[in-house]
């Protein structure tokens, strides 16, 4: 035997494989995620009330981002019509805080009811393809929006004032308003981390890549979109009902409206789509480009719109796609990386050309 | 007698004014090694397409070890043991050649695990690829998709392994290399219908050829005897390299009966 390589030409039976989730082991990860996690939850305390809240606006969008992401840039399920489930997360929680129910404790159900509705509104969408799609999605947001407004306990569509939470002294609102919303974030990027690290991960990532393919070897496409369709659901509506609670008052208009959908694109546009970092690096400069603009006026959207399109032509897979191609930087260990350990009982090599 | 592995029963499809299949009607036994060919634009790959689920008829039925298949999807059918490639090799861009042959051990091979690795793995060093187990499937260049894709469609387990132009466009060695390949598969137990207008890899492995043409069989039985069909001839003529692969193929065919 010459070389190692040639010894893995032959066919393997009996080579012992071993299969990490990284190329290199990464022990600390949890740690440091948990500390990250820790350090914003301590923000509160270490910030002002005008940056906490802008906080809770950033945790929302990365909310947003992570849940369009997982639609459009794993599922091929290119939505524009997600208010759905802003709008609808957001009455759940007025609803149910009308009936009586903390309004914080509503915000779990906000999501469960806002996936379970998905279901069937799923069995209607999911028929059509592409941009029949797309345009089904924003049309069903319209008609949730009309049928909203119908109801004059609900505001009808003026506007309604979420009960049940005047009593809460300001400081402290703000701080548990903060902490949902981390929560929310930190369970949507959780659970998309999950999702793509399973079996159905590997599923959703073929789709993203060729969906032809990925049911020529036996992939279940239809169900991996439609469970990632309800979790995106869940996630829009959680957002929907933080909306609520950070603003302490609803307008139907304003939470079923289409910008949410152009925010959530934008962020993950130029985050990097289909990669599970991007809309985490899509937030972070969103939130940073709206503080430098926003003294412009109206020049912030055309910045904020040339600064999307050049990032779009310059770099396809966003501001992380950039990043990734340069360095072997993979902070969430989401692949398969095989070791051979060949027969000369040198341990794990590996031929690893061509990865950086 | 069991029934045949796969049955095609007038099969009739059109796109437009193109027929690509002509009330179709085959039957391929378990185990058997079928080779396809045909003119440009015959409707190969579109019977392809017809048994593996990516098209549907328009009359006609597929039936699967004498089970009805014509209204399941194409995932269905790999579940079911229906293996294929495809002409252009379709990888899994932003998938490592493991993860590539990985999601088809786990899905179409319903392994789960350590057995889909090894599974994955296997494949992989069958079809000489294993050393690229992890770079990007979007890095690899023609050979080496070929490669992939014939591991894909290996790690689905097949008993039906469907093979579209698999040595198109390769070197004699490599060639051979792949015809290795679609023996060990066939040894393995797999019945395997190739369409190939290299005819000289195809008479190496199969022991039975079709010939299509305008979405019709205007010949089928042993090779040697089907590419001295006139009919057969007749759609060739023009075609290019016709003559010297027939050539070759007779030489082959004639030194083994
Ligand atoms: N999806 C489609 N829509 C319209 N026409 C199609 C489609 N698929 C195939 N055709 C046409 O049907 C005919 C048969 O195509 P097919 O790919 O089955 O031929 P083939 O025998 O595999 O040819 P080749 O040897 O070139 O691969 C061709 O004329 C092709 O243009
Ligand atoms: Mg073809």
């Amino acid at each position: 035997m010459t070389t190692s390589t040639a010894a893995l030409d032959r066919p393997a039976t009996g080579a012992r494989v071993r299969v990490t989730r990284s190329r290199r082991p990464r022990p600390f990860l949890g740690l440091v995620a948990l500390a990250a996690v820790a350090v914003l939850a301590a923000m509160p305390a270490l910030v002002g009330a005008g940056i906490t809240a802008k906080l809770v606006d950033g945790f929302i969008l990365l909310t947003l981002a992570s849940m369009w992401n997982l639609l459009a840039g794993y599922a091929g399920l290119v939505s524009v019509g997600q208010q759905t489930f802003i709008g609808l997360g957001s009455y759940v929680v007025l609803v149910l805080a009308q009936w009586g129910l903390q309004p914080y404790l509503a915000l779990p159900l906000a999501a469960v009811v806002c996936a379970a509705l998905a279901l069937p509104v799923s069995w209607l969408l999911f028929r059509l393809r592409g941009g029949y799609f797309a345009i089904a999605t924003w049309v069903v947001a319209d008609a949730v929006l009309l049928v909203v407004s119908h109801f004059p306990s609900l505001g009808g569509g003026t506007g309604a004032i979420l009960p049940g939470i005047a009593g809460i002294a300001p400081l402290t609102r703000l701080a548990w308003t903060y902490w949902s919303a981390l929560a929310v974030a930190v369970a949507a990027l959780g659970v998309t981390y999950l999702l793509l690290r399973g079996r159905l991960g590997l599923v959703l990532t073929a789709v993203r890549d060729d969906e032809i393919g990925a049911r020529s070897v036996g992939a279940r496409v239809g169900w991996a979109k439609r469970i990632v369709f309800l979790v995106a659901a869940a996630g829009c509506g959680a957002a929907g009902g933080l909306l609520i609670l950070s603003q302490l008052n609803v307008q139907a208009p304003s939470v079923f409206s289409v910008e949410w959908s152009a925010k959530m694109i934008f962020v993950t546009i130029i985050g990097g789509i289909g990669t599970l970092e991007g809309p985490i690096v899509g937030t972070i400069v969103f939130v940073l480009l709206q503080e430098l603009l926003a003294g412009f006026g109206a020049w912030y959207f055309i910045a904020l719109g040339t600064v999307a399109v050049v990032i779009a032509l310059w770099s396809p897979r966003g501001l992380w796609g950039f990043v990734a191609d340069r360095v072997h930087l993979r902070p969430f260990p989401i692949g398969y990386w095989l070791w051979v350990d060949d027969d000369t009982g040198a341990g794990a090599g590996r031929a690893e050309k061509g990865v950086e | 007698m069991a029934a045949p592995l796969l049955e095609l029963h007038g099969i009739s499809k059109r796109f437009g004014q193109v027929v690509v299949a002509d009330d179709l009607s085959l039957d391929v036994q378990p185990g058997d090694a079928l080779g396809i060919v045909g003119p440009n634009g015959a409707g190969k790959t579109s019977l392809f397409g017809i048994v593996s689920g990516d098209l549907t008829p328009d009359t006609g039925q597929v039936r699967l070890g004498g089970n009805p298949i014509t209204h399941l999807d194409a995932a269905a059918r790999s579940r079911l043991g229906i293996g294929r490639t495809y002409q252009v090799p379709r990888p899994f861009e932003g998938m490592t050649v493991f993860e590539n042959a990985l999601i088809a051990a786990q899905q179409g091979g319903a392994t789960r695990g350590r057995a889909s690795h090894q599974l994955a793995a296997d494949v992989l060093a069958d079809t000489g690829i294993l050393a690229e187990a992890n770079r990007p499937a979007g890095q690899l260049g023609l050979l080496q998709r070929k490669r992939l894709e014939l591991a894909r469609a290996l790690a689905t387990r097949p008993r039906l392994l469907l093979l579209d132009e698999v040595a198109g466009g390769l070197t004699d060695p490599e060639v051979a290399q792949l015809v290795a390949i679609v023996q060990r598969a066939r040894a393995s137990g797999a019945a395997i219908i190739w369409i190939e207008h290299v005819v000289r890899a195809l008479v190496a492995v199969v022991d039975r050829l079709v010939c299509l043409a305008g979405g019709r069989i205007i010949g089928d039985g042993v090779p040697s005897v089907v590419l001295a069909n006139p009919a057969v001839r007749e759609v060739f003529l023009g075609t290019e390299a016709t003559a010297e692969s027939f050539a070759a193929a007779g030489l082959v065919a004639g030194a083994g009966s």
